[in-house]
């Protein structure tokens, strides 16, 4: 629950004047529609006294049927307002979440950037995102809008009908109301959370079946996997039995509610005419203000059901962002070296223009190395212009390294959006990082720098991809430039070609590279091997 | 006349429905029945609270105690019809979604379909419960819709044929503009499904590449850029809502029309003013009062269909899906991949004419036999059949001509899982599922160290931040192709079976670390293993005892 606040503080923040707006339409919806009930039951119950008494002549009739045709259109015309209103709001707020999540993820160490590729840790992300996107929709508008409706119909119910019928329908509505839902969200917490952590586990075991076919049907186990699968997709629906049971009680539970607040604002208004208090007409505005008001209700329930799902998905979301970086001091820029390695296995000292090429069998050590060179990881022994990687801003510490990772991602768009994802640069400027990598003639036959990539840059051919990264980074222009693998995919000749592409695009950019093949290329000074 | 297309398409709808409504339909009756008669109790009511009020006016407040009475009563009556209906309602839904459920889990492992694992994962879990608000909504919002506004004209007629008339003329409109507004509707919900998908897929394509865009210190502008594509997408769409939202206010107008002239005419008709519409005697408080009350009530039905109306075009899209996947063509093993003592004898292998039954054709395999101790390299291009071989040396693609033999035995339906009782894979793309890797390497407990020594596997695993009890994953983050290459062999030496077959173990990998992989793969067979490895990594097929080439 307590993670919930936070989410909506934030989506509230996305678009605070489109949500007031929106909640504001809300509540003159929900008013004008218990006025239209109020005004109409006045108006025939008035208009049958007047007819009764013979008076009917003299009855303005213009001012209240003005009135009823009035609220009648108003109310459709709101209801177009709000729903336009709230829709808008509510895709500002989307937006915002999933920005906000993007810059939370971006933050987080090596390790967990690179689990950010696998499709189930993503899955998970989304489905926790959409399950927070009703948050505002469905449960903090109704439910803000139900209680303005409920305090201002209160006031207006006291001025006309009296305070006793007032008092009788909030007394009725609100104490109760608020007793169903709480119980509501009480039963539906654990279930719904359930179902959805069900649902993830289902997805993991569908997945994990299929992909591990032929182990476990050479293990003999594959009918035991099955049962097992469906286990959880029992469970799964016995929670949703048991949210659909609660769901279905708090709604019998309102619809008692309203039936009871209704009657009871009959007894109460038969009181006041026996007592002479009121007239008939007056007091049976009670009776349908109390019947309308049941619209204000029925919208938070399904809300309230989901509330177990949506405080799950707060909180799996808001614990997975690390504590925001503390606000660093600009390290000391002066005297000394670019980059300086003590560490047990590796000991270098890299300057201006330098290049080193990085060997070792896979699981030496290598990409770690560069990670923490390039801050993602515990940088000991490890010191930047004479500071640790992981101890600089991370601005700073960009503008110094650039890295390209070994499998390094691409994203949909057009070619110039990939190239130009970290610096603004002219179209000269991006074919001459691409003719540096050989790639131009491939992307000039593609149809140039607005050829489009689907999803995670498909489209291209891995070394093809591979070469558009190493030309992305190269735009960056920056002092010291870590590659992992970067001739990875790529055929000895163009290998060849890259490597002194890049040299030659960046004349005075230290390179440290970790590769298979190719550490004997002229561009490096040196080589350097880690062992297990 | 009538369109093929469209021919089709209702052909498409009753075949969906014959699936997945017709197996619940007495359920869907019953809950149709109960949810009807929830909707005539309200008639009841409203003439409870009528006689009340025009009780006060013509003196009698005695009413107010019974009416009170009548009117709570019928609405507990209601909320019983409703509760009972809706479980009516939710056990269909379930029933439903437990049955096809069951059947995909069922068939998806054994019969692979060339689908990715992924998709039919959504289908499962994600898609399979769009068909609930089909089920449980819309049928019922049919049925009712057939009978509660006839019987609430039907009172209205009988109280004020003017009245009963307001409400024929703004309800026969309804249905015009419902397929309208259902198709407006469906419009708005899509573009708003649209608007999320879209910004999702965004969202996870900038978060795969989380990596790249934090070492390129370009987190700041992807979020600017985020941001400004969220807000065009948000733009566009509003357009499509502002004109989908006018078409289902037309709809709302519509009834908000008719309660306004069903007042209206009742006051003035009460006041003297109108003197037609009733039968004979003047129309009284009551009636007036009763009216008004059961006017809103005429609308509802409708609205709720139109609310429900793209439920159906999401559960019959699903049906779509479900009848596509029916429909491809599978490829199931031979054998029931149940528990067997392994096949007794030393252990050999003979091919002669074999072809693989792959769907839509036929891969030949070489013939050649294997016996005991052996290590064989089957080599040749990618694409020959190299894999197709050692799948179906294991039973998992059935035969269309010619026989393998093992142990002396034909394999079949009744000796495979006798036969895999003695084969551990080791495939080529590893995947780990998602259990502690103790649990994957050993399921019944034994010491896996030895055995991850022997594969090289023992530094892989303490350099693991929880070392055994890793959970590797869907990806197996953290280890390197070489290294999940190695933990597979830790794997195929833990079953203790004689033969391990092995499909490309070396592939993408280094020298150096295919070297490893080599190492301890031979080792296996000095341990006493046999071994059948499909490669076309020269090193490797160097260290094997022969080769045998498949051809394409």
């Amino acid at each position: 629950m307590k993670a919930l606040i936070p989410i909506i503080r934030l989506l509230v923040i996305a678009a605070p004047w489109a949500m007031a707006r929106g909640a504001a339409l809300s509540v003159v919806v929900l008013l004008m529609g218990v006025a239209l009930l109020g005004l109409s039951g006045w108006f025939i119950t008035a208009t049958g006294i007047a007819g009764l008494a013979g008076i009917g002549i003299a009855f303005d009739v213009f001012r209240p049927s003005a009135g009823v045709r009035f609220l009648a259109l108003g109310r459709t015309a709101a209801r177009y307002g709000e729903r336009i209103l709230t829709h808008d709001a509510t895709l500002r707020a989307l937006a915002a979440l999933r920005v906000t999540l993007l810059r939370q993820q971006g933050r987080r160490d090596a390790r967990a950037l690179a689990r950010l590729r696998s499709e189930a840790v993503l899955t998970r992300i989304v489905s926790d995102v959409d399950a927070l996107d009703g948050v505002l929709l469905r449960l903090v508008l109704p439910g803000l809008a139900a209680l303005i409706t409920h305090a201002l119909v209160f006031w207006a119910l006291g001025w006309l009908a009296g305070w006793p019928v007032a008092w009788a329908v909030l007394g009725g509505y609100v104490p109760v109301a608020a007793l169903i839902f709480w119980l509501l969200a009480r039963r539906s917490i654990g279930p719904s959370d359930a179902v959805e952590a069900q649902g993830q586990a289902l997805r993991r075991g569908v997945i994990d079946m299929i992909r591990d076919r032929a182990a476990l049907i050479l293990g003999a186990a594959l009918g035991a996997r099955e049962a097992q699968i469906l286990q959880i997709d029992m469970q799964s629906r016995t929670a949703a039995r048991t949210l659909d049971r609660a769901e279905r009680d708090a709604s019998a539970a309102l619809s008692l509610l309203v039936a009871a607040v209704t009657g009871v604002a009959l007894i109460v208004g038969g009181a006041l005419v026996a007592k002479g208090a009121a007239g008939p007409a007056v007091a049976a505005i009670g009776v349908f203000v109390a019947l309308a008001l049941a619209e204000t209700l029925l919208a938070l329930r399904r809300g309230v059901a989901e509330l177990g799902k949506m405080s799950g998905a707060a909180r799996r979301i808001g614990t997975d962002a690390p504590p925001a970086p503390e606000p660093f001091d600009a390290p000391d820029l002066t005297g000394a070296p670019l980059l300086r390695i003590d560490t047990p296995a590796v000991q270098i000292q890299l300057d201006e223009n330098a290049a080193v090429a990085l060997t070792g069998p896979s699981g030496s050590g290598k990409t770690t190395l560069l990670m923490k060179i390039a801050g993602l990881a515990n940088g000991d022994g490890i010191t930047l212009l004479g500071e640790r990687p992981d101890h600089w801003p991370d601005a700073a510490l960009r503008a110094v390294v650039t890295m390209v990772p070994q499998r390094s991602a691409l994203i949909a768009g057009t070619i110039r959006d990939n190239l130009t994802l970290a610096t603004d640069a002219d179209d000269t400027t991006l074919w001459r990082a691409l003719s540096a990598v050989a790639l131009d003639d491939v992307i000039a036959e593609r149809g140039g720098l607005g050829a489009r990539l689907s999803e995670g840059g498909a489209g291209l051919s891995g070394g093809q991809a591979r070469r558009l990264t190493l030309a992305r980074a190269i735009l960056t222009a920056p002092r010291l430039l870590l590659l992992d693998e970067p001739t990875e995919g790529l055929d000895a000749d163009t290998a060849e070609r890259v490597l002194s592409g890049i040299r030659t695009a960046l004349p005075d950019t230290a390179i440290l590279a970790a590769l298979h093949r190719g550490a004997d290329h002229p561009i490096f000074d040196r080589s350097l091997r880690i062992d297990l | 006349m009538t369109s093929p297309d469209q021919d089709s398409n209702r052909n498409d709808r009753a075949r969906a429905k014959a699936r997945i409504i017709a197996p619940v339909a007495q359920q869907l009756h019953r809950a149709s029945m109960l949810a009807v008669l929830a909707g005539l109790v309200w008639p009841v009511q409203a003439a409870a609270l009528a006689w009340a009020i025009a009780g006060w006016v013509e003196g009698d407040i005695g009413r107010t105690l019974p009416a009170a009475l009548i009117f709570v009563t019928g609405g507990a009556l209601r909320a019983a019809l409703d509760h009972r209906a809706g479980a009516h309602l939710f056990t269909a839904a379930d029933r439903t979604i437990a049955r096809e459920r069951a059947a995909l889990i069922g068939r998806e492992a054994r019969a692979r379909a060339d689908i990715g694992s992924a998709q039919i994962a959504a289908l499962i879990v994600q898609k399979l419960p769009l068909l609930q608000p089909w089920i449980t909504r819309y049928h019922v919002a049919m049925v009712r819709v057939s009978i509660l506004p006839l019987v609430l004209l039907a009172a209205a007629f009988w109280v004020s044929w003017v009245a009963g008339l307001i409400l024929l003329v703004a309800g026969p409109l309804i249905p015009v503009f419902m397929a309208l507004v259902g198709m407006a509707a469906e419009t708005a919900s899509r573009r708003q499904m649209d608007e999320i998908s879209t910004m999702n897929a965004m969202l996870m394509d900038r978060l795969s590449a989380s990596l790249d865009i934090r070492l390129l210190g370009a987190g700041a502008r992807t979020a600017a850029d985020f941001t400004d594509r969220a807000e065009g997408l948000r733009i566009r769409t509003m357009a499509v809502l502002r004109v989908a939202f006018l078409s289902s206010t037309v709809l709302e107008l519509f009834s908000a029309i008719g309660v306004a002239m069903v007042a209206v005419f009742v006051g003035f008709t009460l006041l003297g003013a109108i003197s037609f519409g009733s039968w004979g005697t003047p129309l009284t408080l009551g009636q007036g009062v009763f009216i008004l009350l059961i006017t809103p009530e005429f609308f509802q039905p409708f609205r709720d269909l139109a609310a429900a109306w793209h439920d159906r075009a999401a559960g019959l899209s699903v049906v779509a899906e479900l009848d596509t996947l029916d429909a491809v063509d599978r490829v199931s093993f031979v054998g029931q991949a149940e528990h067997a003592a392994p096949l007794p004898g030393p252990l050999t292998l003979n091919l002669t004419g074999a072809v693989a039954a792959l769907p839509g054709r036929r891969v030949a395999l070489p013939d050649f036999n294997f016996a005991a101790g052996e290590a064989l390299a089957l080599t040749g291009p990618s694409g020959a059949g190299k894999s197709t071989a050692l799948a179906a040396i294991v039973g998992l693609i059935p035969l269309a001509d010619g026989r393998v033999e093992v142990c002396g035995v034909h394999l079949s339906d009744a000796t495979a899982d006798t036969w895999r009782a003695r084969i551990a894979l080791i495939p080529q793309s590893p995947h780990f599922p998602d259990q502690p890797l103790h649990a994957w390497l050993s399921p019944d407990g034994t010491d896996p160290w030895p055995a991850l020594k022997m594969a090289e596997a023992d530094r892989i695993v303490r350099r693991l931040p929880e070392g055994l009890n890793t959970r590797l994953g869907e990806t197996g983050g953290g280890v390197s192709g070489g290294e999940a290459r190695r933990l597979m062999i830790a794997r195929a030496i833990l079953t203790g079976r004689d033969l391990i077959l092995a499909d490309e173990p070396t592939a993408d990998l280094d020298p150096e670390t295919a070297a490893q992989v080599i190492r301890a793969l031979t080792r296996l067979q000095r341990d006493g293993r046999s071994l059948i490895v499909a490669t076309h990594d020269p090193a490797l097929i160097d260290a094997l005892d022969r080769a045998i080439e498949v051809r394409p």
